[in-house]
C-alpha cells in the first residue's frame, strides 16, 4: 500500500497519475465496495465523511480496506492543522480522518507527502 | 534536553511524545494542561489516560503558569499541550491576554528544572479561514510560542498521520 498525503491542491493527484497508470477512483462519489477493490483511490478524507454520514465505523472500514486491498494507492488530504471546528460533526470528521490516516500510514510501505508539488518520502523508499 | 512535537489533530503526537519519554529512567511526570470541562474534554482525557496507563507516568495538572508546577529538579516531563495552555492563559479573566512571551519564558524556566522536557503542541494555522479577533490572535500567539520553543529545542518533530518527520535535530 502507498499513501500520498499533503494539504489540498499540493499536487497529489498529478504526482499519483505521473507514477501510476491506474485509473483513479474518487472517494467523493464511488461506492464503498469500489473503494475496497480499486487500485487507486483519491479523496479518502471525503470518503470518511460519507461513511460517517451513513453512520458507518470509518476506522473499521479503513482496517478492512487495508486487509482486502493491500496494494492500493491512496490519496488523503491533511486536514487537521486548523482551528477546532465549532460544529460537532465537523470535529468528529476531522478527528476520524486523523485516526484513519494513522491506520493507512501504518499499513503503507511508502508514505509520500506533497508540499507545493514537491514530494517528500516520509516513510519507506521513493518510487 | 527539550523536544517539541507538533502536528495536526489526531495524528499520533501523544503516542510519539510518550515513546520519547521511554528513553529515560527515573520518575516521569505527565503535565496535563487541559481543563476538564465538557463531554469531549472528558473523553479526550480518558482516552489519553488509557494510552498512558502502565507507562509509569505521574500525572500533574497545571492549567496556567506552567513553571510553578511542583516537581523535583531533574525530572523528566511530558507537557501536553501548548494549545490548551495558551487558551487557558490567553482567555483567562474574560479578556484577551497577549501572553506568548510569558508562556515561552515559563516553559524555558521549566526546561531548566528538567532532565528531559517533551512538549506537545499543535498546528492550527493551516485552514486559511479569516477568524474573528480572538481566534486570529490565538493562531498568531500559538505560532509565536511554537517558534520560540522550536528555536530553543534540541529536536523538533512533526507527526504526519503517525509518521514522525524530523524538522530539527
Amino acid at each position: 500500500m502507498i499513501l500520498i498525503t499533503g494539504g489540498a491542491y499540493q499536487g497529489k493527484t498529478a504526482y499519483a497519475q505521473q507514477h501510476f497508470l491506474y485509473p483513479i477512483t474518487d472517494g467523493a462519489d464511488c461506492s464503498f465496495d469500489t473503494a475496497k477493490t480499486t487500485k487507486m483511490l483519491k479523496n479518502y478524507h471525503i470518503l470518511v465523511r460519507r461513511l460517517l454520514e451513513c453512520r458507518s465505523d470509518a476506522e473499521a472500514f479503513t482496517h478492512l480496506l487495508c486487509a482486502e486491498n493491500p496494494d492500493c494507492v491512496i490519496l488523503l488530504d491533511e486536514i487537521g492543522s486548523g482551528i477546532i471546528p465549532m460544529e460537532k460533526s465537523e470535529r468528529i470528521w476531522r478527528e476520524t480522518v486523523g485516526r484513519c490516516g494513522c491506520i493507512l500510514a501504518e499499513k503503507s510501505d511508502t508514505v509520500i507527502r506533497l508540499v507545493c508539488g514537491i514530494p517528500t518520502v516520509i516513510k519507506g523508499k521513493l518510487l | 534536553m527539550m523536544i517539541l512535537v507538533t502536528g495536526g489533530s489526531k495524528c499520533g503526537k501523544s503516542c510519539c511524545a510518550e515513546s520519547l519519554m521511554n528513553t529515560v529512567d527515573g520518575p516521569k511526570y505527565y503535565l496535563a494542561t487541559m481543563i476538564p470541562y465538557g463531554e469531549e474534554a472528558f473523553s479526550a482525557i480518558d482516552r489519553h489516560r488509557i494510552m498512558r496507563a502502565d507507562k509509569g507516568f505521574l500525572t500533574v495538572e497545571q492549567y496556567t503558569d506552567i513553571d510553578r508546577v511542583e516537581i523535583p529538579d531533574g525530572s523528566s516531563v511530558l507537557l501536553e499541550c501548548l494549545s490548551n495552555l495558551l487558551a487557558n492563559e490567553m482567555f483567562r479573566n474574560k479578556k484577551i491576554n497577549i501572553c506568548s512571551d510569558k508562556i515561552a519564558a515559563d516553559i524555558l524556566r521549566l526546561k531548566n528544572k528538567t532532565n528531559l522536557l517533551v512538549i506537545v503542541t499543535n498546528q492550527v494555522g493551516y485552514d486559511g479561514i479569516c477568524y474573528e479577533r480572538g481566534t486570529a490572535g490565538y493562531i498568531a500567539e500559538l505560532g509565536r510560542i511554537n517558534q520560540k520553543i522550536a528555536a530553543n529545542a534540541d529536536k523538533v518533530i512533526e507527526c504526519v498521520y503517525g509518521i514522525p518527520v524530523i524538522l530539527k535535530g
